[in-house]
Parts: C-alpha cells; structure tokens; sequence
C-alpha cells in the first residue's frame, strides 16, 4: 500500500507491505535506525516515537496506519547538532550508558514535561515506566529528569541538591 | 511479522459493517492494536483482513449524555484518564485505567479492546462490571445491548459473534458519582499484566467487588452494602473467586491477596 508519512518534518512516501510495523518502516524503509526494536511486543519501550503528537510503540503500529499522519523521532531531537535540553540534562547525570533505550526516553521524558512541567519523582517513575533500561538503574534518568524541569541544581562541590 | 493479511480501513460505519458480514470469520478489528500486533507476532491470531475502526466517524467519541457514559471503540485507555468527567465522577474507571500498562500503551490501548479480548486479568472489566455498564453491539442486521455481567463467556470467550462489532460502552448515568477504586498486584512496580485486580465499588448504599485474574472471566460481587463489615466482603470474594496456580502465582497467593485488596480498598473507599 501507498503511503504517505511525515516524518520529523519531511513528507515520506512509501510503498509498504501492510504487515509492515512503523518500527520497521522507520528504520528499514527510512534508515532511521535510532528507533531500536527491544522486545518487538510493547513492553520494553525502546521503539518509542511520537504519532500525531502522542508517544506510542512503534512496534505496536502498522506503517500503513501511519498514512498521513505525523512522526516524530529521537532523530528530530537534537537540532543542528545541538542536542536537546532533555538529551544534554541526560549526558550531563551519567544517564547514558549503553544508549539502546535513551532514545526512546528521551520521547517518554519530552511528552512527561509536556504535560507536566515540574513532575514528582513519582510522576518520572510512571511517565518512563512503559522504558525499559538495563543499565542505569535509572537513578541517573530521575535525576536527569528532575534537573531539567529546573528542581536539581549542582551543589558547591558539584553533587546534586534538590533546589 | 510472520503472516500476511490484507489490510481495511473502512471510512463509513456502513462499510465496516459490511467487512464484518464479509469477512467476519477471518477478520480481526485492529484499534489500539496493543493485542492484536503481539498475537500476530506470535502466530497466535493469524487474521486473513485486519481491519482499522479508527477512521470510522464518531468512534472517538467519549461522552456523558442521557443515557450515561458512552465509550466508543477508539477512545483509548489515556482517553479516559485525560477526562476531567471520568475522574470526577466516575474515579473507579480512571482507578482502573491508570493501572492498565505503561503510558505510551495506554496512548493507543482503547477501553473497548481491553473488554473485547475477554482476558481474565482484563483491568477496565472490573469497573465496567461494577459501574453495570452495558455492550452495545452491532452488525449489518442490526443492534442488540448486552449487559456485562453476561458479555464474558470464558478465557477470550465473548458473546460477539463474527459479524458483530462491540460499538458502544454505556455506563449508566445512575452510577455517576459512585466511590471507587482498583488495586492490581504486579510482579513489579511498572507495567506488567496483573496476578489479582480488586475493584470496591461504593454507591447509594450499595457494595460491589470486581474482581480480576480470579476465574475463567473477570468477576462481579453484588448483594452487599456499605454498612456490612469487612467479613461479609472477605467471604463473598472467596465464595465467587475460583483462583488457579500457574507462572505467576499459586492460587493460595491470589485468594490471600483478593481477601488483602478487598479489606486496604473498604478502608480507602470512603
């Protein structure tokens, strides 16, 4: 099926199988290999994008129904090699270390703040529930988090206090 | 993907009922697609049509009118819990909402897949059950309305049949208001599919239980009021629970667990 898909800003169209994942179509179809496939079944969180402005799975939605809709993805994020608030907050805190989840993170923690500029440790913790990491610990990412929505500031011998 | 199907996308809900009397036996309606894309992937459903219902006009619509609350097969799980209206008067459906998967799923998982998978750990069943909400279902012969408590038929066992579609959930405007909440055990803190779901409905004086994972089909306790003590709900949830052992848990953990749920949620449930 012909498809027409906008994708952090460029109009892509495609030809698909209609079995075909947005996942996959991002990634094979477009090359844009920053979206991982993780567990392929809508738990791990690491194919995360953004569909007509809402994160979702891209594991979870088939290509065709992205026909004229809007994609964003980790790739829209830095903007003339300058990378986001939410990315550089995450260099910063150590909250990068594999790197195979932080892009879809990265998403989750944008529409968090989107929706709620100053969130509760809680509030992280649910907002990036459906990302998995396996090496952080995810400390680094909550502090990350905190720090960009302005409620960490670094302390005189460079720890983190809350402000 | 391992199978091929051909996919629909009907415009009308005229052309979608027709897919369905076409195609019923093979076809498989793909809304959230939270569940239907992970059985595909796994060779459990192997569909000859996927068919979207997304496009079809009003199905988005997720309203309060004369007859109450109408759900309609593309408002998703996040839908509801962005509803100022579902969270202030009717908390226990947005109590179940809110612990039904992680954020992103819950941007596309829609309340009408959750209830037509039939899932005995099914997390809205509870609430629906509860709430006496009823299934409005249509095919191209016409509409038959069907209460909840006689919808789930078994373990992914419903009373649709083939040509028919789930179109509308209706949650009695009579139980606006009503006090409620969900407790749901997880093997962890975040997302995960759930070894106990309890809901305790509180309403003119009536008590209700909803409970999940606890038989073949997601279970509804009626006959009890507010003013009963704990016992009587204790023993009126382990008189309806028929709990099996299986990977997550052994079924003397879940009938602890739902005795647990029911007595922190009377507690809570003011």
């Amino acid at each position: 099926m012909l498809i027409s898909v906008r994708v952090n800003g460029h109009v892509y169209q495609r030809d698909v199988p209609e079995d075909r994942t947005l996942l996959r179509f991002l990634r094979e179809d477009l090359g844009l290999i920053g979206t991982k496939e993780g567990c392929g079944a809508g738990e791990c969180g690491s194919c995360t994008v953004f569909l007509d402005g809402r994160t979702v799975n891209g594991c979870m939605v088939l290509a065709v129904e992205a026909d004229g809709a809007s994609v964003e993805t980790i790739e829209g994020e830095a903007k003339d090699g300058v990378l986001s608030p939410i990315q550089a907050a995450l260099d910063r805190n150590h909250a990068v270390q594999c790197g195979y989840c932080t892009g879809g993170m990265v998403l989750s923690v944008r529409e968090l703040l989107q929706n709620n500029p100053r969130p509760t440790v809680e509030q992280i913790k649910e907002g990036i529930e459906g990302n998995f990491c396996r090496c952080t610990g995810y400390q680094q990412i909550i502090e990350a988090v905190l720090e960009v929505s302005g409620q960490l500031t670094p302390g005189a011998k460079g720890e983190l206090k809350h402000v | 993907m391992s199978t091929s199907f051909k996919y629909l996308a009907p415009t009308t809900r005229a052309e979608l009922l027709g897919v369905l009397a076409d195609h019923g036996e093979t076809a498989k309606l793909l809304a959230g697609g939270t569940d239907l894309l992970v059985n595909i992937r796994a060779g459990i459903a192997r569909p000859a049509q996927v068919v979207n219902v997304k496009k079809v006009p009003g199905f988005s619509e997720l309203a309060l009118g004369e007859a109450g609350l109408t759900i309609r097969p593309a408002v998703t799980i996040n839908d509801l819990l962005r509803s100022p209206l579902v969270r202030e008067r009717f908390p226990l459906l947005a109590s179940c909402a809110h612990d039904l998967a992680s954020y992103q799923l819950r941007n596309r998982a829609t309340v009408v897949g959750n209830v037509v998978n039939a899932s005995p750990c099914s997390d809205m069943a509870p609430a629906l059950l509860c709430l006496g909400a009823r299934a409005v279902i249509s095919s191209r012969r016409g509409q038959r309305v069907v209460p909840f408590l006689e919808f789930f038929q078994g373990v992914k066992k419903t009373v649709l049949r083939p040509e028919e579609i789930l179109e509308e959930i209706v949650v009695p405007a009579a139980s606006a208001g009503a006090r409620g909440a969900y407790r749901k055990l997880k093997r962890i803190q975040g997302h995960d599919l759930g070894i106990v779901g309890v809901a305790v409905h509180k309403h003119a004086g009536a008590l209700r239980l909803g409970i999940s994972s606890c038989a073949p089909t997601p279970l509804l306790v009626e006959g009890l009021k507010e003013s009963d003590p704990p016992e009587a709900a204790v023993a009126a949830a382990r008189a309806a629970i028929r709990p099996i052992s299986d990977l997550r848990c052994s079924k003397e953990y879940r009938a602890h667990m739902v005795e647990v749920f029911v007595r922190r949620l009377l507690q809570e449930v003011r």
